[in-house]
Parts: C-alpha cells; sequence; structure tokens
C-alpha cells in the first residue's frame, strides 16, 4: 500500500487531536487544535490543513481521512440534542420509561435514574401488533400514524423514531409507517427502530432507535457541511468515520445511524493498543488508557479486542453501571472507570483513604499546577514520590509546585490520620492502583481468564506512571510504553479496517429452524455488508466476511455469542448448531448440560476489509542518540523507600538500547516508572519494554 | 508488604487496599458463579450471594451487588453446620450443604454451601455461598403448601464434596427429588467453583500481605464498619417508637405486623412483639430472613456508603415472637416468605419517620412483590412454565418523587416483552403506566402499571399467584397518601385466590395491576410546577390535580 497518506481525526471534548501518516517516507506527524465546540467542522478544518502544510503535502494528496467524535456521546451526556418524537405500539407508550425496573445502587435511598430521552407527552401509540412468529395479529392503523405525526409536528419535535413491539421479526409495519410519515411531513428526518437495530428487547431496541434520533439532526448537519468543506480545500480520497465497533465505514452510516459513532474514540485506542501488542508479538493484551479523569482498560487476544453487542450511554451515576441509557451497538468491549491524574484523595467516614472517582479535572486541576486546587490527588502524588519531575511537565511547559503539595497532603491527609506526607502520596499512589487492578480483575474473571498472562500496552498521560504499580498488582510480567504515549491512540484511526455490522432476529429452537430462511437473511445480510464497504473504499477481493448467532438454553435469559462456518446450511445446521453451542459453553463455563433444548436469537454478520499494514518504525523523531541519561532524582518504590534512580529522556534512547531498573524515563505527554526490580529495553519501533522479575 | 510491616496495626492505606482486595476476592467469586450459573434468577435478578467468613464465622467481605435476602445470613449457617459435623472434622477440599430454611435464608430453594480454607495447614476462614436453584421439588414455586414438606427436598448440612471428591448418595439424593437435575446439580457445581476461586485469593491475598491469618485483620475491618453504624446511630435521639400494619393475609384472615424500634446510645433494637401467629401458608418468614429485612432498611436509611460486614449489624438487635410469621416454628411452611419479609420495611421506616422522615421513603407498590407463574401446554404441544416479573412503583422520599415500576426492598430485574414472548405462549397487549395510581404528597408515590395478558394455548392453565395489598395499599408517609391496591382480575370479571394456585380456562385474558407507591409530605406543599408536569404528562388527572392539591389550572 505506498502512497498511503492518510489523516486521522478524533474530536474530543477540548481538543480534537490529528495524525498524520505517510507510509511512502514512514513518518508519522501529530497535531493538536481546540474543538470548536460549536461547529466542529471548524476545527478539523483548521487542524487537517495545519498538519497537512507541517508533513508538506497538500490536502488533495491525501489518500483519505478518517474521522472519529466524542459529539455523540456529549449529547447524551450533556442532554442538548434533538426534541424527539416516538410512535409506538399501542399499549406501550411507557417502555422508555419503566426500563429494567431495577436500582442499580442496593443501598441508596435516594437513586437517580436516567431521565427518557422522550418525555411521555412526546410518546404516541398506534394500533398495530405483530406476535412472536413475526405474523400480523393487528393491522397498522395507518390514519393512527398520521394523526400521531401530525401531533409530534405540531408539538415541534424536530425528529421522529419508531418502535414498534417484535418489529424485529417483521418490519413491515415499521416500513409502512416511515413510509407514511415520509409522504405527509416529507421534511421531517424519521428513523425506525428495525433499521437502527433489528434485535429482540423492546427497552434497548426503543433506548438505541431514540438516542439515535436524538443526536441525528445534529450529525447529519455536521457531517454533511464538514464533508462540503473538506472537497472545497481539495481533498479528493473519501472522508470516512470510525465506528464504535472499531470498523471504518462511509458517511452514510454516520448520516443514518449516527449512534454506531458513540465509543469512536475508545475504539480507535483499543485497536492501536492490538496494533502495539501485535508488533511486539504479545498473545494477550490489556490495553491501558489512563489520563485526567479516568482509565480504560480492554482486553486483546491475538490481535482482536473484545467486542460487546451493547453499551450504556450517559450514566447519570458515572461509571455506575446500571445507571444509563442501554443501547444495542456493537462496540469493543472496555471497562471505564474513575481513576485518572486528576483524582482527588479523602479520607471517609471509615477513616479509610479512598480516592475518585471525583477528579479536579483540569480547572482548578491537582494542587502542583497551583491554580487554585486544594484537594491532593494521584498527580500530586506522583509528584512528590518522584515519579514526575517538576520542571519537565508537559515537556516543561508547566511548572508544577511541590510545596504546594505536601502541605495540601499535610493538611487534608496527614493530619487526621497519623500518616507522613510520605506515606499518605505512596498511599493514594497504591489506592488508585489497587482501584484499577481490581476491576480489571473481576473483569478478567468474568471471562474466566487467568490476569497473569497478560502483557499491559500502557498509553495516556498517567498510563505509563501507574503501569508499572499496575503490573505488579496484577502480577504481570511485561510492559510496553509505545513512544508518544498522547498519540498513540488516534493512530488507531489510521490502522483499523474498512467494517460493518449487519443483524437478523430469528428466534427459534434449534430443532425448529428452517436453513432456507437462514440463508436466505444472510444472503441479504451479505450482500448489503458488502455494498457498504465497497462505497467506503474496499479492496474487493479482501473482504472477508463472519458469522456469529447469539443462543442460549430455552428458559435461560443469557445469550452466548457463538462462531458460524461460512455457508449456506443444509439440514444439518440444527446438529451443527447445538454442537457449536454446547462446545463454546463448555469453554466458557467449563459445563455442558444436554437436557435443556437451545434456542437462537440473533444472527450477526461482520464484513470486513484489509487493514492497512503499517511497518513505521519511526515516527519522524529525532533521536539525540547517547544523550539518554538527564540525571538522577530521589524517587519512592514501595519495597525500597526513596531511593536515588536514574532519569532518562525517552528521545535519547535508540533501537536496542537497554537499561537496569529502576528508571524513570520522561518524554513530552508522560513519564515512565519502572521499579528496581525490573530491565528495560528499546525495540525496533522505539517501543520501551519493561520486564518486571519476580522474585 | 512484607510480613515485617503488618506489625504496625493498620493504616488508613493498608486497610483500605485490604478491605478492597477481600471485597475483590468476593465479587470473583461472584463473578464465577454468575457466569456458570444455569438458573434466571441467579444470572438475571442477583438472588445469590458469595461471602468471605474468618476462622470465627465472622462475615468479612460479600458481593457488591446481591439482594437483601442473605444479609447476615451465611456465618450463622456456618455455625449451624458446625453442630451436624464438628469443625474437626471438616478437611480440605470439604465442601458442605444445605437448604434448611432455618439455618439458612428462609426457604428451600435456596441452596447454602461453605467450604473451609486452609493456610499454611491452618483453618483461616471459610469461603461460602447462596443461590437459588431452578428447583427443588415438591409444589413448585407456589404459596399454598400447608406444610415445609410439600415445598420440596429439605437438606440438613452434609459434605456434598468430600476432600474434594462428591459425595455420590448425596448427590443421587438430590438428583432423583428434583425436576431438572442436570441444571440443579451444575448450580451446586457453580457455587462449589465460585468458592474455589475465593478459596485460592484467600491464599494468595495471604501470601501477598504477608498475615499469618484474618484475626486481627478481620478485627480491624470489623470495628471500623460497626464504628461507623454506631456513629450513625447515635446521631438519633434515644428513645422508643411503635408502628404497625395489617396484611391481606391468607384466605380473609388478615396478618398483623407490630413493631418497635428502640434507639439506646449507639444500639438499636427492632421488637416485632405482638406480630400475628404463623399461619398454614408460605407465608411465613423464618427469624434469619426477618433479621435480613429488617436490618437491611436500617443499612439504607442510617449507614448507606459503607462495605457491609459483620461490624455494621452488630448494633442491631431484631427480635419476634417464636411462633408468629415473622419466626415461625418448624415445618411452618416459607415457600413465598417474601410476602411477609418485604413488608417490613414499611414498619421501619414509619417508626423512623418519627425522628428522621428525611432518612426514609414511604412503601413500595412491590412491597411486597407480585409474582405470577403460568404453565401448561403451548399450541405447538409445547410444554411451559414461565413467571412473570414486574414491579410496582416506588414510595417517595424527602427528596423525590418515587420512580415508576421500582421495586424496593427487593430489586429483581425485569426481562422484555419480547423475550418473554419468545419463550411462552403468554401474549402482552398492554403494559403502561397507570394515571393516579401513585400516592399524592409534597413528593408523589412513584407510578404502578398494568398488564393485560392473553395466554394463548388451547388447554386449561396452571396459574400461581403470590401476591398481597389487594385490600390494604401501600402508604404514604411523613403526611403523603396512599398508593393504588392490587388488583388481579380476569377478563369475566372474576378475581383468582391471592395466593394459591388456580386452574385458568384455555385461553384466558387478565389484568394485573402492580400498585403505584405511597407519597411523602404533605400534597398541599407539592410545587405547583411539579402537579402542572404530572398533569401534561399523564401522571394524574386534572381531578385528582384537584382534589389532593387544590390545583386550579
Amino acid at each position: 500500500m505506498s502512497g498511503y497518506k492518510k489523516i486521522g481525526v478524533d474530536v474530543g471534548g477540548t481538543f480534537t487531536d490529528f495524525v498524520l501518516v505517510d507510509e511512502e517516507r514512514r513518518v508519522i506527524f501529530t497535531g493538536k487544535q481546540l474543538t470548536s465546540a460549536s461547529n466542529p467542522g471548524i476545527a478539523i478544518c483548521e487542524g487537517v490543513e495545519r498538519i497537512a502544510t507541517k508533513s508538506g503535502l497538500r490536502i488533495d494528496q491525501l489518500s483519505g481521512i478518517v474521522h472519529g467524535t466524542t459529539l455523540v456521546t456529549n449529547t447524551i451526556i450533556e442532554r442538548n440534542g434533538a426534541m424527539v418524537g416516538l410512535i409506538t405500539t399501542r399499549g406501550f407508550r411507557d417502555v422508555l420509561e419503566v426500563g429494567h425496573e431495577m436500582r442499580y445502587d442496593l443501598y441508596d435511598l435516594f437513586i437517580e435514574k436516567p431521565e427518557p430521552l422522550v418525555p411521555r407527552e412526546r410518546r404516541l401509540t398506534v394500533t398495530e401488533r405483530i406476535d412472536r412468529d413475526g405474523d400480523v395479529l393487528k393491522t397498522l392503523n395507518e390514519n393512527e400514524v398520521i394523526c400521531a405525526g401530525k401531533e409530534l409536528v405540531d408539538q415541534g419535535v424536530d425528529v421522529i423514531a419508531i418502535c414498534f413491539i417484535n418489529a424485529y421479526l417483521n418490519p413491515e409495519h415499521e416500513m409502512r409507517a416511515v413510509e407514511l410519515l415520509n409522504k405527509h411531513f416529507p421534511n421531517m428526518p424519521i428513523t425506525a427502530s428495525t433499521v437502527v437495530v433489528p434485535e429482540i428487547r423492546e427497552y434497548e431496541r426503543a433506548c438505541t432507535v431514540t438516542a439515535n434520533a436524538y443526536v441525528l439532526p445534529r450529525m447529519r448537519g455536521y457531517i454533511s457541511d464538514l464533508e462540503q468543506k473538506l472537497v472545497d480545500m481539495g481533498l479528493n480520497g473519501p472522508l470516512n468515520v470510525m465506528l464504535s465497533g472499531g470498523g471504518i465505514a462511509a458517511l452514510d452510516v454516520a448520516q443514518e445511524s449516527p449512534i454506531q459513532m458513540i465509543e469512536s474514540g475508545p475504539a480507535a485506542g483499543a485497536i492501536s493498543g492490538a496494533y502495539y501488542g501485535k508488533i511486539t508479538s504479545s498473545d494477550a493484551v490489556i490495553a491501558f488508557d489512563m489520563g485526567g479523569t479516568t482509565a480504560k482498560m480492554c482486553l486483546i487476544e491475538d490481535g482482536e479486542p473484545e467486542h460487546s453487542n451493547s453499551f450504556e450511554a450517559g450514566r447519570v451515576k458515572r461509571f455506575y453501571n446500571g445507571s444509563g441509557i442501554p443501547l444495542k451497538v456493537p462496540v469493543i468491549d472496555l471497562i471505564e472507570i474513575g481513576a485518572g491524574g486528576g483524582s482527588i484523595a479523602y479520607i471517609d467516614a471509615m477513616r479509610l483513604m479512598k480516592v475518585g472517582p471525583a477528579s479536579a479535572g483540569s480547572e482548578p486541576g491537582p494542587v502542583c499546577y497551583g491554580r487554585g486546587g486544594e484537594a491532593p490527588t494521584v498527580t500530586d502524588a506522583d509528584l512528590l514520590l518522584g515519579y514526575l519531575s517538576p520542571d519537565y511537565f508537559l515537556g516543561g511547559e508547566m511548572v508544577l509546585d511541590i510545596d504546594l503539595v505536601k502541605s495540601a497532603v499535610e493538611k487534608k491527609l496527614a493530619e487526621h490520620t497519623g500518616l507522613s506526607v510520605t506515606e499518605a502520596a505512596s498511599g493514594i499512589h497504591a489506592i488508585v492502583n489497587n482501584n484499577m487492578a481490581a476491576v480489571t480483575r473481576r473483569y478478567i474473571a468474568e471471562k474466566g481468564r487467568d490476569p497473569r498472562r497478560y502483557t499491559l500496552v500502557a498509553t495516556g498521560g498517567a498510563g505509563p506512571v501507574h503501569a508499572y504499580g499496575l503490573a505488579k498488582q496484577l502480577r504481570l510480567g511485561r510492559i510496553i510504553c509505545p513512544l508518544g504515549a498522547g498519540v498513540s491512540s488516534a493512530l488507531g484511526f489510521l490502522i483499523a479496517a474498512p467494517a460493518t455490522d449487519r443483524v437478523n432476529s430469528y428466534v427459534r429452537r434449534v430443532d425448529d429452524l428452517d436453513p432456507a430462511i437462514v440463508n436466505e437473511f444472510y444472503s441479504k445480510m451479505e450482500n448489503s455488508a458488502i455494498t457498504a464497504l465497497l462505497e467506503a473504499g474496499a479492496d474487493g477481493d479482501a473482504i472477508t466476511v463472519n458469522k456469529r448467532v447469539e443462543m442460549r438454553y430455552v428458559g435461560q435469559g443469557f445469550e452466548i455469542d457463538v462462531a458460524l462456518p461460512d455457508g449456506p446450511f443444509g439440514d444439518d445446521l440444527t446438529e451443527l448448531l447445538n454442537e457449536a453451542f454446547l462446545e463454546r459453553y463448555d469453554e466458557l463455563f467449563g459445563r455442558r448440560i444436554s437436557d435443556v433444548p437451545v434456542e437462537a436469537i440473533t444472527w450477526r454478520l461482520t464484513a470486513s476489509g484489509s487493514a492497512p499494514h503499517l511497518t513505521l518504525n519511526f515516527d519522524g523523531q529525532e533521536i539525540d542518540k547517547g544523550n539518554a541519561k538527564k540525571g538522577m532524582r530521589d524517587v519512592y518504590f514501595p519495597e525500597t523507600g526513596y531511593m536515588p534512580c536514574a532519569v532518562y529522556s525517552r528521545y535519547g534512547l535508540s533501537a536496542g538500547d537497554g537499561i537496569k531498573g529502576p528508571a524513570i524515563v520522561e518524554e513530552r505527554e508522560s513519564t515512565v516508572v519502572a521499579g528496581p526490580d525490573t530491565t528495560l529495553r528499546v525495540d525496533d519501533y522505539l517501543n520501551l519494554i519493561i520486564d518486571i522479575h519476580y522474585d | 508488604m512484607k510480613s515485617t510491616e503488618h506489625s504496625k496495626s493498620f493504616d488508613p492505606v493498608s486497610l483500605e487496599i485490604m478491605w478492597s482486595r477481600l471485597i475483590s476476592i468476593a465479587d470473583e467469586s461472584a463473578a464465577a458463579l454468575l457466569r456458570t450459573a444455569f438458573s434466571t434468577l441467579v444470572r438475571e435478578s442477583n438472588d445469590f450471594t458469595t461471602v468471605l467468613l474468618d476462622e470465627d464465622c465472622n462475615c468479612l467481605a460479600e458481593n457488591s451487588g446481591g439482594i437483601p435476602s442473605f444479609v447476615g445470613v451465611v456465618p450463622s449457617t456456618v455455625k449451624a453446620m458446625f453442630e451436624y459435623i464438628p469443625i474437626k472434622e471438616w478437611r480440605p477440599g470439604d465442601c458442605l450443604i444445605t437448604n434448611d430454611p432455618w439455618f439458612g435464608s428462609g426457604h428451600l430453594p435456596d441452596i447454602t454451601m461453605a467450604s473451609p480454607i486452609f493456610y499454611r495447614e491452618k483453618l483461616v476462614g471459610f469461603s461460602g455461598s447462596i443461590a437459588h436453584l431452578p428447583d427443588i421439588g415438591g409444589v413448585g414455586w407456589a404459596s399454598d403448601g400447608r406444610e415445609l414438606y410439600e415445598e420440596g427436598l429439605r437438606i440438613m448440612p452434609v459434605k456434598f464434596l468430600e476432600e474434594g471428591k462428591e459425595n455420590k448418595i448425596v448427590g443421587q439424593f438430590i438428583r432423583s427429588n428434583v425436576r431438572v437435575s442436570d441444571q440443579v446439580i451444575g448450580d451446586i457445581y457453580a457455587q462449589v467453583a465460585a468458592q474455589r476461586i475465593c478459596q485460592n485469593g484467600l491464599i494468595q491475598f495471604l501470601e501477598d500481605t504477608g498475615l499469618p491469618d484474618l484475626t486481627e485483620l478481620s478485627t480491624a475491618l470489623r470495628s471500623r464498619a460497626e464504628a461507623a453504624m454506631r456513629e450513625a446511630i447515635s446521631a438519633l435521639p434515644d428513645g422508643s417508637w411503635m408502628s404497625s400494619l395489617d396484611a391481606d393475609g391468607v384466605d380473609e384472615r388478615e396478618t398483623h405486623i407490630d413493631c418497635r424500634v428502640t434507639i439506646k446510645g449507639s444500639d438499636l433494637d427492632i421488637d416485632f412483639e405482638g406480630t400475628s401467629p404463623q399461619v398454614a401458608s408460605g407465608i411465613n418468614s423464618v427469624m434469619k430472613y426477618t433479621y435480613a429485612y429488617a436490618t437491611y432498611p436500617i443499612k439504607c436509611a442510617l449507614d448507606p456508603d459503607s462495605p457491609r460486614n459483620e461490624g455494621s449489624f452488630q448494633p442491631i438487635t431484631v427480635q419476634a415472637p417464636e411462633g408468629s410469621i415473622l419466626n415461625p416454628k418448624f415445618p411452618a411452611p416459607v415457600a413465598a416468605r417474601q410476602l411477609t419479609g418485604h413488608l417490613l420495611y414499611g414498619v421501619i421506616y414509619r417508626c423512623l419517620a418519627q425522628i428522621a422522615p428525611e432518612r426514609v421513603c414511604a412503601e413500595s407498590g412491590s412491597t411486597p412483590t407480585l409474582r405470577s407463574v403460568y404453565g401448561g401446554i403451548d399450541r405447538k404441544g409445547n410444554v411451559f412454565n414461565q413467571a412473570l416479573f414486574a414491579a410496582g412503583g416506588l414510595g417517595a422520599n424527602s427528596r423525590m418523587d418515587g420512580y415508576a415500576c421500582t421495586a424496593f426492598p427487593s430489586n429483581t430485574g425485569v426481562g422484555s416483552v419480547e423475550a418473554l414472548e419468545s419463550v411462552s405462549p403468554l401474549l402482552v397487549w398492554h403494559k403502561e403506566l397507570v394515571t393516579d395510581s401513585g400516592g399524592p404528597g409534597k413528593f408523589r408515590g412513584g407510578l404502578g402499571q398494568d398488564i393485560e395478558i392473553e395466554v394463548r394455548s388451547d388447554h386449561p392453565i396452571r396459574f400461581s399467584l403470590m401476591s398481597d395489598r389487594h385490600k390494604y395499599p401501600p402508604r404514604g408517609i411523613a403526611g403523603g397518601g396512599d398508593g393504588s391496591c392490587t388488583v388481579v382480575q380476569l377478563s369475566d370479571g372474576t378475581r383468582p385466590n391471592q395466593k394459591a394456585r388456580t386452574m385458568l380456562p384455555a385461553g384466558a385474558r387478565l389484568r394485573l395491576h402492580f400498585p403505584g407507591g405511597g407519597g411523602f409530605g404533605c400534597p398541599a406543599e407539592r410545587d405547583r410546577a411539579a402537579i402542572e408536569n404530572d398533569i401534561r404528562k399523564g401522571y394524574i388527572s386534572l381531578e385528582a390535580g384537584k382534589k389532593h392539591y387544590n390545583y386550579e389550572p
């Protein structure tokens, strides 16, 4: 793939990040712009212009731009999306409000649940009913659809969502309703549940289609505007978007189903984690990204990040499972917790020290920023322990005030507890690592695996600072710190493959399946997926298709994903599914139950093109050979207390260099910490590889 | 942390790290149980628990999810096991089992298991678990058994595993007395696997920390938890407060609960003297279940944030007269003990409301939960047996309206209508909030819901109903009004027995009303904008607005 010159753009809440890869010259350039909140396209165009100029390329030489955004997720968190009307089946007006009927926190009497995206007065019902076999029980009352549409238009809605009971089995009524509404209200955007997510479970489907509606007008406007601007600037190549599942898609997906972009940024991070795993020959990787307020962990097995078919958006209680809106969207499965550089340490009612999830954010920020922050944070502790240098934070752009930190820790943590300042600081560091280790361990336990076989790939500003402590708690043997911890995540946009997902629900006991029906819907799904990929610029010969089906024991509410062979399927389908299910069940749960029948629920297909194969072995950095060692400073390690420790400049290390721990390695966006029981080496890709030696 | 350091006793950092690590061990154990259990009650309704005990059977950590039923149960179950198998006969690899309602969590489907944990050849603790099995024989899930013997197989404490090997006789007994034996035995092994994870986790923990055993740590943790609860209780005035509650009872014989909460310094006593005698229906709540549902609301109201361990409950005592529905004697039937146990928070909060109304909430529509089970043969000739889970409205509290259709104190998840229809011949025609079902108040009770169901079968259907509140609605608190009453009615107007099994005609269609919750505070204090919002959304009718709130448009 010579001549591959692409820009990846990640629109975040505060910053828009850019990364340009020029395969021909084997260089990477990076850039940052403040996000232009009212119209993110402005910052994107400026940034693209800048980075292209910096790299010496013209816009028309680019082979394409790949784009991800937090706009979708933020719109739901901030609740500033469109005014949505919902039309649903008579008798089911309150699906969105009733939800799962659970409390996500057992002991909190004052629990807050997320408000439905569509309030009751804008949820209208019409007569129609499909039964559990997909047959029409009550025909759609078309007049009621038009009346409901009119009432919603009169209420001033921006967009209408449609979600009928059992429509996942037969979309006929939803499609007819779309047709009628389009005819009578030609300028009104309409989105139907079976187009966005043709899957069983009305609450999740209704949440997904209304969330899609909620972000749709804004995303449509912004994407078409952006495309126009870039074309005007001379862009010839395609503008693609990153989807939450880690695939690259054409723009029309973002315009019809923008909800699929909800986790595009983190997905890119996981993909780049997988990439670093691959180039360092690590089979099992925990991609660990720790920033200012959160840490994210993703498991990667044999180069494939874990996937999930659902995601919870806009949690009312941050990081609390069950407190958000459940969406059925293919995503890369990540755990996120409130552990970051800004996480605040405090003493709780039981007189125990706690860290996070509350964060000092960037304003006022940690105490050491000297901007008025009074609560000691993780970054403050890292400074006291010698992990961070007061003079080389963000490459020296900000000077950190260590004396302010000492008095804050003394006052808020040490005074009441009898701890020394050092004990309090090392406590903060250990507790935040412990919090991250606990969720990671539990997550791995849920998958029934052993944490010790994983390699940690650390990114984000605080990732490399905490990787060593986290790895020790999980008893991992190896840490990989890619060069440019802040950029490595955006790289994911440029190494992801074009991919698209299709789903179809066909709920049947496997002994009652019709293989002809399965073959028919799979062939439709396959054609539509391949067409979409070709439109996204994939090479037709390189497209691979894989099929999976969610199955369960009849009566058990828990589905598992079972891989299917290519097909087409014949009369042995029942046998094939039964065997594949039992085998997978045994693999996951260590048991086979043969006295219960098995059923298939949701049939999935993923088509993907080939991923660009990058062989970058440097990032345009000037290596300052021979000037690696910057000096010594006292650094705290739990086993030794403060000890003299060599400090290196990341930019002075070259491939093949080896260091015996303890060591601090500083780069602009982060600092690598390695304890006395480690050895470090630099590989051909300039990754820093840290091996921990347990006795 | 090397062994030299622990003698420094426990500072706020190491204690925090060790405690969260122990909770994490209980959570990993729970993850293993969830992952390998078949029972939908375990998977979808969290009807299980995993715990870690020290060598004196003090509970140090339990899994973070879970439901209130198991608070404080396992430690006394393990002690009861000692009566059958003396501690000196417990070997590494052993796993004991019981489901006796009086030893365990109050009804037969809940299996309690425990394994000893040895470290350096010394007993250092126990891993324990409780899970609701898919079946335990007997009449199935119904409230009309007249004696325990009808309710299924009863297993007194016995070794299920002996030094890692299955006790074949015990296994065979269980297999031959339950309906879906592969699932049941499989789920028992899920508990075994969970306990093994807990054992390994604890041994690794001791190795990492250098602690020889849990004794000192356990004392430190329990005293912190106890201190937090004592502090919360001490903040309330001393005194004694009374309250009572009437429930529909069984076959026209109403039941009654009397409650007296006494606070003296940092001790809190709950006494149910005066409560109705036990009945020949499965609504009797054994003492341990009574204890669990009496202490849970106290923890929510007074000390919701600190993690639970034995210490949290040390300052609380609970008593109920022997032979009453809250402390029945063997062989009382107990299968539907939730119909009584869930009610307790209502009377306890009415006592606390007299001194700290801002801490409590009104009674909820799902206090107790309404459960119905449908069985028979569908039109394709397949046998079905399907339970319907749904909730009424949450009682309001001092800060906000109750949420619609949210259960308290139980916390059972609800599947979707589409999922329900996909596995059974039940057709749901209607499932919507009911206007005016929430009790009026400064803060309104959460709305209940109506569900209309048609059973699409050509044969008569077995129908088991476990419900209450048909006569006595969920009550408001601190001046708030009552929620609506339960209704279960066939399309011809007949109402099946609220606590029994009945046969329904083929193709029956019925309506179930899950009540709204009680209101909080005087309706006259309700914000006008909130009233208007309620009317606009149809949460209340204009007439109700006029009647309860003197609202004039």
